[in-house]
Protein backbone atom coordinates (compact mmCIF):
# COMPACT_ATOMS: atom_id res chain seq x y z
CA UNK A 1 0.00 0.00 0.00
CA UNK A 2 1.35 3.58 -0.61
CA UNK A 3 1.92 5.80 2.34
CA UNK A 4 -0.10 8.37 0.24
CA UNK A 5 -3.17 6.75 0.74
CA UNK A 6 -2.15 5.65 4.13
CA UNK A 7 -1.82 8.90 4.90
CA UNK A 8 -5.55 10.15 5.55
CA UNK A 9 -6.16 6.45 6.34
CA UNK A 10 -3.63 7.04 9.73
CA UNK A 11 -5.44 10.14 10.61
CA UNK A 12 -8.61 9.09 10.80
CA UNK A 13 -7.55 5.66 12.47
CA UNK A 14 -5.52 8.16 15.20
CA UNK A 15 -8.57 10.19 15.51
CA UNK A 16 -10.48 7.38 16.24
CA UNK A 17 -7.72 5.52 18.76
CA UNK A 18 -7.37 8.79 21.13
CA UNK A 19 -4.89 7.21 23.31
CA UNK A 20 -1.97 7.23 20.79
CA UNK A 21 -3.56 10.54 19.38
CA UNK A 22 0.18 12.12 19.63
CA UNK A 23 2.20 9.84 18.92
CA UNK A 24 0.25 9.11 15.49
CA UNK A 25 0.72 12.84 14.31
CA UNK A 26 4.41 12.18 14.91
CA UNK A 27 4.35 9.27 12.75
CA UNK A 28 2.36 10.96 10.04
CA UNK A 29 4.24 13.74 9.92
CA UNK A 30 7.58 11.63 9.01
CA UNK A 31 8.55 11.66 5.79
CA UNK A 32 7.55 8.88 3.39
CA UNK A 33 10.57 6.47 3.80
CA UNK A 34 9.17 6.11 6.97
CA UNK A 35 6.18 4.69 6.10
CA UNK A 36 6.10 1.32 5.85
CA UNK A 37 7.89 1.82 9.81
CA UNK A 38 4.49 4.15 10.69
CA UNK A 39 2.65 1.16 9.63
CA UNK A 40 4.05 -1.01 11.57
CA UNK A 41 4.48 1.16 14.26
CA UNK A 42 0.59 1.31 13.63
CA UNK A 43 0.36 -2.37 14.19
CA UNK A 44 2.46 -2.35 17.22
CA UNK A 45 0.78 0.14 18.90
CA UNK A 46 -2.70 -1.42 18.53
CA UNK A 47 -2.98 -4.73 16.42
CA UNK A 48 -6.45 -4.83 16.74
CA UNK A 49 -7.38 -1.94 14.94
CA UNK A 50 -5.19 -2.65 12.17
CA UNK A 51 -7.45 -5.70 11.49
CA UNK A 52 -9.66 -3.57 11.78
CA UNK A 53 -8.35 -1.69 8.78
CA UNK A 54 -8.29 -4.18 6.34
CA UNK A 55 -11.56 -4.85 7.43
CA UNK A 56 -13.89 -1.59 7.23
CA UNK A 57 -15.32 -0.13 3.99
CA UNK A 58 -16.06 3.22 4.60
CA UNK A 59 -12.47 4.78 3.62
CA UNK A 60 -13.92 8.08 1.46
CA UNK A 61 -14.22 11.46 2.81
CA UNK A 62 -13.05 10.66 6.37
CA UNK A 63 -13.34 14.40 7.42
CA UNK A 64 -15.15 14.73 11.00
CA UNK A 65 -18.61 13.56 10.20
CA UNK A 66 -21.19 16.13 10.52
CA UNK A 67 -23.24 16.74 13.19
CA UNK A 68 -26.08 14.57 12.40
CA UNK A 69 -24.35 11.47 13.13
CA UNK A 70 -23.85 12.39 16.38
CA UNK A 71 -26.88 13.06 17.63
CA UNK A 72 -28.31 8.74 17.59
CA UNK A 73 -26.04 8.18 20.07
CA UNK A 74 -26.87 11.23 22.28
CA UNK A 75 -30.16 10.65 21.68
CA UNK A 76 -30.42 7.16 22.79
CA UNK A 77 -28.67 8.09 25.88
CA UNK A 78 -31.29 10.46 26.25
CA UNK A 79 -33.99 8.44 25.58
CA UNK A 80 -32.59 6.04 28.43
CA UNK A 81 -32.56 8.57 30.61
CA UNK A 82 -35.98 9.66 30.06
CA UNK A 83 -37.42 6.24 30.59
CA UNK A 84 -36.32 6.52 34.24
CA UNK A 85 -37.55 9.64 34.86
CA UNK A 86 -40.84 12.03 34.94
CA UNK A 87 -39.97 15.60 33.98
CA UNK A 88 -42.59 18.43 34.93
CA UNK A 89 -42.19 19.70 31.42
CA UNK A 90 -41.29 16.38 29.95
CA UNK A 91 -40.25 17.75 26.33
CA UNK A 92 -38.93 21.04 27.09
CA UNK A 93 -36.13 19.13 29.76
CA UNK A 94 -35.68 16.85 26.96
CA UNK A 95 -34.75 19.11 24.35
CA UNK A 96 -32.59 21.37 26.79
CA UNK A 97 -30.93 18.11 27.61
CA UNK A 98 -29.95 17.01 23.85
CA UNK A 99 -29.14 20.93 22.71
CA UNK A 100 -26.66 21.06 25.59
CA UNK A 101 -25.26 17.69 25.49
CA UNK A 102 -24.56 18.08 21.78
CA UNK A 103 -22.85 21.70 22.76
CA UNK A 104 -20.81 19.89 24.88
CA UNK A 105 -19.83 16.93 22.91
CA UNK A 106 -19.34 19.22 19.53
CA UNK A 107 -16.91 21.76 21.57
CA UNK A 108 -14.88 19.48 23.71
CA UNK A 109 -15.32 15.91 23.16
CA UNK A 110 -15.81 15.33 18.96
CA UNK A 111 -13.13 13.03 18.27
CA UNK A 112 -14.26 10.02 20.82
CA UNK A 113 -17.83 10.62 19.49
CA UNK A 114 -16.68 10.11 16.34
CA UNK A 115 -15.00 7.12 17.31
CA UNK A 116 -18.82 5.91 19.31
CA UNK A 117 -20.41 6.45 15.84
CA UNK A 118 -17.66 4.74 14.02
CA UNK A 119 -17.49 1.87 16.36
CA UNK A 120 -21.45 1.44 16.75
CA UNK A 121 -21.26 0.93 12.91
CA UNK A 122 -18.73 -1.89 13.08
CA UNK A 123 -19.05 -5.44 13.67
CA UNK A 124 -16.17 -6.36 16.20
CA UNK A 125 -14.06 -8.75 15.68
CA UNK A 126 -13.25 -11.23 19.04
CA UNK A 127 -9.43 -10.41 19.70
CA UNK A 128 -10.63 -6.87 20.54
CA UNK A 129 -13.54 -7.22 22.22
CA UNK A 130 -12.67 -6.05 25.85
CA UNK A 131 -9.81 -3.46 24.48
CA UNK A 132 -13.08 -1.86 22.48
CA UNK A 133 -15.59 -2.51 25.48
CA UNK A 134 -12.87 -0.98 28.13
CA UNK A 135 -12.46 2.30 25.76
CA UNK A 136 -16.15 2.71 25.46
CA UNK A 137 -17.05 2.28 28.94
CA UNK A 138 -14.49 5.09 29.88
CA UNK A 139 -15.94 7.40 27.08
CA UNK A 140 -19.52 6.71 28.01
CA UNK A 141 -18.57 7.55 31.96
CA UNK A 142 -17.14 10.96 30.40
CA UNK A 143 -20.46 11.04 28.49
CA UNK A 144 -22.26 10.77 31.27
CA UNK A 145 -20.56 13.62 33.15
CA UNK A 146 -21.02 15.88 30.76
CA UNK A 147 -24.42 14.76 30.29
CA UNK A 148 -24.80 15.20 34.38
CA UNK A 149 -23.37 18.25 34.33
CA UNK A 150 -26.29 19.54 31.77
CA UNK A 151 -28.72 17.85 33.30
CA UNK A 152 -27.93 19.36 36.41
CA UNK A 153 -27.63 22.66 35.13
CA UNK A 154 -31.40 22.14 33.44
CA UNK A 155 -32.75 20.46 37.08
CA UNK A 156 -31.52 23.68 38.82
CA UNK A 157 -33.05 26.38 37.06
CA UNK A 158 -36.72 25.07 38.25
CA UNK A 159 -35.80 24.59 41.72
CA UNK A 160 -33.83 27.99 41.95
CA UNK A 161 -37.37 29.54 40.78
CA UNK A 162 -39.25 27.39 42.84
CA UNK A 163 -37.36 28.78 46.40
CA UNK A 164 -40.18 26.58 48.74
CA UNK A 165 -41.96 24.73 46.18
CA UNK A 166 -42.07 21.18 45.85
CA UNK A 167 -38.71 20.18 43.24
CA UNK A 168 -40.02 18.45 39.76
CA UNK A 169 -38.82 14.77 39.94
CA UNK A 170 -35.23 15.15 38.94
CA UNK A 171 -33.61 12.23 36.97
CA UNK A 172 -30.11 11.82 38.91
CA UNK A 173 -26.87 10.51 37.03
CA UNK A 174 -24.62 8.30 38.15
CA UNK A 175 -21.38 9.86 38.37
CA UNK A 176 -17.83 8.25 37.75
CA UNK A 177 -16.57 6.31 40.27
CA UNK A 178 -19.90 6.22 42.54
CA UNK A 179 -22.55 3.48 43.00
CA UNK A 180 -25.04 2.70 40.72
CA UNK A 181 -27.76 1.19 42.20
CA UNK A 182 -31.00 2.45 42.71
CA UNK A 183 -30.91 2.35 46.25
CA UNK A 184 -27.98 4.95 46.20
CA UNK A 185 -29.42 6.97 43.49
CA UNK A 186 -32.59 7.48 45.58
CA UNK A 187 -30.38 7.80 48.79
CA UNK A 188 -28.68 10.61 46.72
CA UNK A 189 -31.47 12.37 45.20
CA UNK A 190 -33.33 12.25 48.65
CA UNK A 191 -29.63 14.13 50.61
CA UNK A 192 -30.34 16.57 47.45
CA UNK A 193 -33.48 17.67 48.74
CA UNK A 194 -32.54 18.03 52.37
CA UNK A 195 -29.51 20.10 51.42
CA UNK A 196 -31.93 22.30 49.09
CA UNK A 197 -34.28 23.07 52.15
CA UNK A 198 -31.33 23.29 54.75
CA UNK A 199 -29.95 26.14 52.53
CA UNK A 200 -33.59 28.22 52.56
CA UNK A 201 -33.52 27.43 56.34
CA UNK A 202 -30.10 28.90 56.47
CA UNK A 203 -31.74 32.11 54.48
CA UNK A 204 -34.46 32.06 56.54
CA UNK A 205 -33.37 31.80 60.28
CA UNK A 206 -30.62 34.82 60.91
CA UNK A 207 -27.11 34.30 61.44
CA UNK A 208 -27.17 30.66 60.42
CA UNK A 209 -25.44 32.00 57.01
CA UNK A 210 -21.48 31.88 58.96
CA UNK A 211 -22.44 28.53 60.14
CA UNK A 212 -20.88 25.25 58.78
CA UNK A 213 -22.34 22.20 58.97
CA UNK A 214 -25.91 21.08 59.09
CA UNK A 215 -25.92 20.14 62.78
CA UNK A 216 -25.28 23.49 63.98
CA UNK A 217 -27.53 24.90 61.51
CA UNK A 218 -30.38 22.33 63.36
CA UNK A 219 -29.44 24.16 66.47
CA UNK A 220 -30.13 26.95 65.71
CA UNK A 221 -33.53 26.60 63.96
CA UNK A 222 -34.31 24.85 67.21
CA UNK A 223 -33.45 27.76 68.82
CA UNK A 224 -35.21 30.31 66.97
CA UNK A 225 -38.42 28.02 67.02
CA UNK A 226 -38.31 27.68 70.84
CA UNK A 227 -37.92 31.53 70.74
CA UNK A 228 -40.56 31.94 68.13
CA UNK A 229 -42.84 29.45 71.01
CA UNK A 230 -42.01 31.77 73.82
CA UNK A 231 -42.36 35.27 72.52
CA UNK A 232 -46.08 33.94 71.42
CA UNK A 233 -46.69 33.27 75.34
CA UNK A 234 -45.47 36.49 76.74
CA UNK A 235 -46.87 38.48 73.91
CA UNK A 236 -50.56 36.80 74.66
CA UNK A 237 -50.17 37.29 78.39
CA UNK A 238 -49.09 40.74 78.45
CA UNK A 239 -52.00 41.40 76.08
CA UNK A 240 -54.36 39.80 78.42
CA UNK A 241 -53.17 42.40 80.65
CA UNK A 242 -53.44 45.18 78.63
CA UNK A 243 -57.02 45.03 78.45
CA UNK A 244 -59.33 43.43 80.75
CA UNK A 245 -62.46 43.74 78.38
CA UNK A 246 -60.70 41.91 75.03
CA UNK A 247 -64.04 42.41 73.12
CA UNK A 248 -64.45 45.87 73.28
CA UNK A 249 -61.03 47.24 73.48
CA UNK A 250 -59.01 45.00 70.68
CA UNK A 251 -62.01 46.07 68.12
CA UNK A 252 -60.66 49.69 68.25
CA UNK A 253 -57.15 48.59 68.72
CA UNK A 254 -57.40 46.34 65.70
CA UNK A 255 -58.99 48.72 63.29
CA UNK A 256 -56.20 50.94 64.43
CA UNK A 257 -53.79 48.29 63.78
CA UNK A 258 -55.09 47.30 60.36
CA UNK A 259 -54.04 50.38 58.66
CA UNK A 260 -50.20 50.43 60.44
CA UNK A 261 -49.32 47.26 59.98
CA UNK A 262 -47.06 47.20 57.01
CA UNK A 263 -45.39 50.47 58.76
CA UNK A 264 -41.84 49.59 60.20
CA UNK A 265 -41.14 49.20 64.00
CA UNK A 266 -39.67 52.82 64.60
CA UNK A 267 -42.94 53.98 63.68
CA UNK A 268 -44.91 51.53 65.74
CA UNK A 269 -42.94 51.77 68.99
CA UNK A 270 -44.93 54.85 70.88
CA UNK A 271 -44.39 55.09 74.67
CA UNK A 272 -47.39 53.23 75.66
CA UNK A 273 -49.67 54.50 78.38
CA UNK A 274 -48.22 53.82 81.75
CA UNK A 275 -51.42 52.17 82.97
CA UNK A 276 -50.47 48.55 82.78
CA UNK A 277 -49.08 46.76 85.77
CA UNK A 278 -45.69 47.15 87.17
CA UNK A 279 -42.66 44.73 86.10
CA UNK A 280 -41.81 41.82 87.83
CA UNK A 281 -37.69 42.03 88.23
CA UNK A 282 -37.18 38.44 87.78
CA UNK A 283 -39.36 38.27 84.75
CA UNK A 284 -37.61 41.28 83.29
CA UNK A 285 -34.07 39.17 83.36
CA UNK A 286 -35.92 36.29 82.22
CA UNK A 287 -37.09 38.10 79.31
CA UNK A 288 -33.59 39.59 78.75
CA UNK A 289 -32.16 36.43 77.93
CA UNK A 290 -35.17 35.40 75.94
CA UNK A 291 -34.30 38.39 73.19
CA UNK A 292 -30.51 38.15 73.33
CA UNK A 293 -31.24 34.90 71.15
CA UNK A 294 -33.28 36.98 68.86
CA UNK A 295 -30.94 39.73 67.76
CA UNK A 296 -33.39 40.74 65.08
CA UNK A 297 -35.64 41.47 67.26
CA UNK A 298 -33.14 42.66 70.43
CA UNK A 299 -33.34 46.44 69.41
CA UNK A 300 -36.85 46.64 69.41
CA UNK A 301 -37.48 44.77 72.46
CA UNK A 302 -34.53 46.75 74.29
CA UNK A 303 -36.60 50.00 73.39
CA UNK A 304 -39.65 48.42 74.43
CA UNK A 305 -37.90 47.57 78.11
CA UNK A 306 -37.80 51.08 79.34
CA UNK A 307 -41.34 52.00 78.55
CA UNK A 308 -42.98 48.93 78.99
CA UNK A 309 -44.33 46.70 81.52
CA UNK A 310 -44.65 43.29 81.77
CA UNK A 311 -46.80 40.54 83.87
CA UNK A 312 -46.22 39.03 87.07
CA UNK A 313 -45.22 35.68 87.41
CA UNK A 314 -48.12 33.37 88.54
CA UNK A 315 -48.35 33.78 92.14
CA UNK A 316 -48.78 37.54 92.34
CA UNK A 317 -51.14 37.58 89.55
CA UNK A 318 -53.82 36.56 91.70
CA UNK A 319 -53.11 38.84 94.17
CA UNK A 320 -53.00 41.54 91.32
CA UNK A 321 -56.30 39.83 89.98
CA UNK A 322 -58.20 40.50 93.53
CA UNK A 323 -57.22 43.60 93.99
CA UNK A 324 -58.39 45.03 90.70
CA UNK A 325 -61.09 43.28 90.63
CA UNK A 326 -62.45 44.66 94.03
CA UNK A 327 -60.95 48.12 93.16
CA UNK A 328 -62.45 47.62 89.79
CA UNK A 329 -59.63 49.65 87.66
CA UNK A 330 -57.53 47.59 85.65
CA UNK A 331 -54.29 48.25 86.82
CA UNK A 332 -52.84 48.93 90.19
CA UNK A 333 -49.86 49.75 91.67
CA UNK A 334 -47.18 47.84 92.65
CA UNK A 335 -48.20 44.35 93.22
CA UNK A 336 -46.52 42.31 96.09
CA UNK A 337 -45.12 39.46 95.32
CA UNK A 338 -44.96 36.15 97.53
CA UNK B 1 -42.73 41.45 51.76
CA UNK B 2 -45.69 41.48 50.31
CA UNK B 3 -46.24 37.68 50.70
CA UNK B 4 -45.59 38.52 54.62
CA UNK B 5 -48.40 41.33 55.02
CA UNK B 6 -51.08 39.55 53.67
CA UNK B 7 -50.35 36.06 55.90
CA UNK B 8 -50.21 38.90 58.81
CA UNK B 9 -53.37 40.65 57.65
CA UNK B 10 -54.92 36.93 57.37
CA UNK B 11 -53.56 36.49 60.85
CA UNK B 12 -55.36 39.49 61.86
CA UNK B 13 -58.52 38.63 60.87
CA UNK B 14 -59.44 35.90 61.80
CA UNK B 15 -57.94 36.27 65.52
CA UNK B 16 -60.23 38.96 65.38
CA UNK B 17 -63.09 36.37 64.51
CA UNK B 18 -61.60 34.26 67.26
CA UNK B 19 -61.71 36.74 70.11
CA UNK B 20 -64.82 38.01 69.51
CA UNK B 21 -66.48 34.46 70.94
CA UNK B 22 -64.54 35.05 73.84
CA UNK B 23 -67.08 35.27 76.78
CA UNK B 24 -66.73 37.11 79.64
CA UNK B 25 -62.92 35.32 81.60
CA UNK B 26 -62.33 36.76 85.04
CA UNK B 27 -58.50 36.14 85.65
CA UNK B 28 -55.70 37.40 83.15
CA UNK B 29 -54.43 33.45 83.18
CA UNK B 30 -57.87 33.26 81.34
CA UNK B 31 -57.60 35.76 79.40
CA UNK B 32 -54.25 34.57 78.42
CA UNK B 33 -55.35 31.65 77.08
CA UNK B 34 -58.37 32.59 75.34
CA UNK B 35 -55.93 35.29 73.33
CA UNK B 36 -53.21 32.36 72.75
CA UNK B 37 -55.68 30.03 71.58
CA UNK B 38 -57.45 32.14 68.98
CA UNK B 39 -53.81 33.58 68.33
CA UNK B 40 -52.99 29.77 67.71
CA UNK B 41 -55.29 28.84 65.70
CA UNK B 42 -55.89 31.61 63.43
CA UNK B 43 -52.26 31.10 62.01
CA UNK B 44 -52.70 27.58 61.73
CA UNK B 45 -56.48 28.84 59.58
CA UNK B 46 -54.19 30.40 57.16
CA UNK B 47 -53.52 29.46 53.93
CA UNK B 48 -56.62 27.25 54.29
CA UNK B 49 -55.23 25.21 56.47
CA UNK B 50 -53.09 23.18 54.14
CA UNK B 51 -49.94 22.13 55.29
CA UNK B 52 -49.38 19.26 57.72
CA UNK B 53 -48.07 21.22 60.36
CA UNK B 54 -51.46 23.51 60.57
CA UNK B 55 -53.60 20.37 60.76
CA UNK B 56 -51.82 18.55 63.78
CA UNK B 57 -52.00 21.50 65.60
CA UNK B 58 -55.84 22.04 65.03
CA UNK B 59 -56.18 18.48 66.16
CA UNK B 60 -54.02 19.02 69.14
CA UNK B 61 -56.00 22.70 69.97
CA UNK B 62 -59.21 20.33 69.67
CA UNK B 63 -57.87 17.08 71.63
CA UNK B 64 -56.74 19.69 74.54
CA UNK B 65 -60.19 20.52 74.96
CA UNK B 66 -63.74 19.79 73.50
CA UNK B 67 -64.97 23.34 74.02
CA UNK B 68 -62.29 24.62 71.90
CA UNK B 69 -63.54 22.97 68.94
CA UNK B 70 -66.58 25.46 68.50
CA UNK B 71 -63.89 28.62 68.29
CA UNK B 72 -62.06 26.42 65.43
CA UNK B 73 -65.14 25.85 63.64
CA UNK B 74 -65.88 29.71 64.04
CA UNK B 75 -62.53 30.91 62.27
CA UNK B 76 -62.10 28.16 60.11
CA UNK B 77 -65.61 28.90 58.61
CA UNK B 78 -66.68 25.32 58.02
CA UNK B 79 -66.59 22.05 60.01
CA UNK B 80 -63.37 20.51 61.25
CA UNK B 81 -62.88 17.19 61.55
CA UNK B 82 -60.71 15.26 63.78
CA UNK B 83 -60.43 12.35 61.65
CA UNK B 84 -57.94 11.14 60.12
CA UNK B 85 -55.88 13.62 60.58
CA UNK B 86 -53.18 11.54 62.93
CA UNK B 87 -51.84 8.18 62.55
CA UNK B 88 -52.25 5.88 65.19
CA UNK B 89 -49.55 4.06 67.21
CA UNK B 90 -48.94 1.25 64.77
CA UNK B 91 -48.42 2.89 61.60
CA UNK B 92 -46.59 5.54 63.49
CA UNK B 93 -44.18 2.82 64.69
CA UNK B 94 -43.66 1.51 60.82
CA UNK B 95 -43.13 5.09 59.15
CA UNK B 96 -39.84 4.97 61.91
CA UNK B 97 -38.52 2.07 61.22
CA UNK B 98 -38.92 2.38 57.64
CA UNK B 99 -37.29 5.81 58.44
CA UNK B 100 -34.53 4.11 60.36
CA UNK B 101 -33.55 1.64 57.50
CA UNK B 102 -33.63 4.30 54.80
CA UNK B 103 -31.13 6.01 57.37
CA UNK B 104 -29.05 2.97 57.56
CA UNK B 105 -27.83 2.72 53.91
CA UNK B 106 -26.36 6.08 53.74
CA UNK B 107 -22.61 6.70 54.48
CA UNK B 108 -20.98 7.77 57.66
CA UNK B 109 -20.93 11.15 58.35
CA UNK B 110 -18.76 13.70 60.59
CA UNK B 111 -21.20 14.33 63.30
CA UNK B 112 -21.86 11.05 64.93
CA UNK B 113 -25.59 9.80 64.06
CA UNK B 114 -27.10 10.04 67.81
CA UNK B 115 -26.66 13.80 67.94
CA UNK B 116 -28.35 14.13 64.44
CA UNK B 117 -30.80 12.24 65.88
CA UNK B 118 -31.37 14.09 68.77
CA UNK B 119 -31.68 17.42 67.38
CA UNK B 120 -34.01 15.47 64.83
CA UNK B 121 -35.63 14.60 67.65
CA UNK B 122 -35.93 18.28 69.18
CA UNK B 123 -37.38 19.79 66.11
CA UNK B 124 -39.97 17.02 65.81
CA UNK B 125 -41.24 18.14 69.11
CA UNK B 126 -41.30 21.91 68.36
CA UNK B 127 -43.12 21.33 65.40
CA UNK B 128 -46.57 20.23 65.56
CA UNK B 129 -47.38 17.13 63.90
CA UNK B 130 -43.45 16.69 63.95
CA UNK B 131 -43.53 12.82 65.19
CA UNK B 132 -45.00 11.46 61.89
CA UNK B 133 -42.66 13.22 59.61
CA UNK B 134 -39.94 12.11 57.87
CA UNK B 135 -36.51 14.36 57.01
CA UNK B 136 -37.53 16.10 53.78
CA UNK B 137 -40.80 16.59 54.66
CA UNK B 138 -39.76 17.99 58.30
CA UNK B 139 -37.39 20.34 56.95
CA UNK B 140 -40.05 22.07 54.54
CA UNK B 141 -42.74 21.88 57.24
CA UNK B 142 -40.25 24.08 59.49
CA UNK B 143 -39.49 26.45 57.32
CA UNK B 144 -43.54 27.17 56.51
CA UNK B 145 -43.75 26.69 60.54
CA UNK B 146 -41.15 29.26 61.25
CA UNK B 147 -42.87 32.16 58.89
CA UNK B 148 -45.86 31.65 60.13
CA UNK B 149 -44.65 32.08 63.60
CA UNK B 150 -42.62 35.19 62.65
CA UNK B 151 -46.02 36.53 61.01
CA UNK B 152 -47.81 35.55 64.44
CA UNK B 153 -44.99 37.33 66.62
CA UNK B 154 -45.17 40.54 64.44
CA UNK B 155 -49.16 41.28 65.00
CA UNK B 156 -49.24 40.36 68.33
CA UNK B 157 -46.22 42.69 68.92
CA UNK B 158 -47.45 45.78 67.29
CA UNK B 159 -50.78 45.10 68.82
CA UNK B 160 -49.07 44.98 72.18
CA UNK B 161 -46.82 48.26 71.40
CA UNK B 162 -50.03 50.05 70.69
CA UNK B 163 -52.29 49.15 73.75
Amino acid sequence: MEPGLEGPQLQFRSAEMGCAFDDFHGLISTPQLTAASSFTALLELAPPQAVELLVTEDFPAKQPPPPPPIFPTDIGLIHRASKFSVFASADNSLETNTILSVSNSLAVKQEELDADSRRNSYSPADSDQSLKSGKRKEREKKLKESNKKSKSKAANEPSDNGGAEELPYVHVRARRGQATDSHSLAERARREKINARMKLLQELVPGCNKISGTAMVLDEIINHVQALQRQVEFLSMRLAAVSPGIDFDLDSLFTVNGSSNDNSYSGMIAPPICTEGQLDGARQLQLQQLWHCDELQQPVWARETDTSNFIAPANSLLSYDSTSANSGKPFAPRCTTS
Amino acid sequence: MKARSSLEREFLEKWRKGLQIGKEDSTILERKDAIKLSADVAIAATKNAATHWRRALLCDVVSENPTNKHVVEHILGHKFKNTATRLTACSRRILRISQKRRQKAAPRRVVPKSRKRNRSRALRMLVPGGEEMDGVLLLQETLDYIVSLRAQVDVMRCLASIG
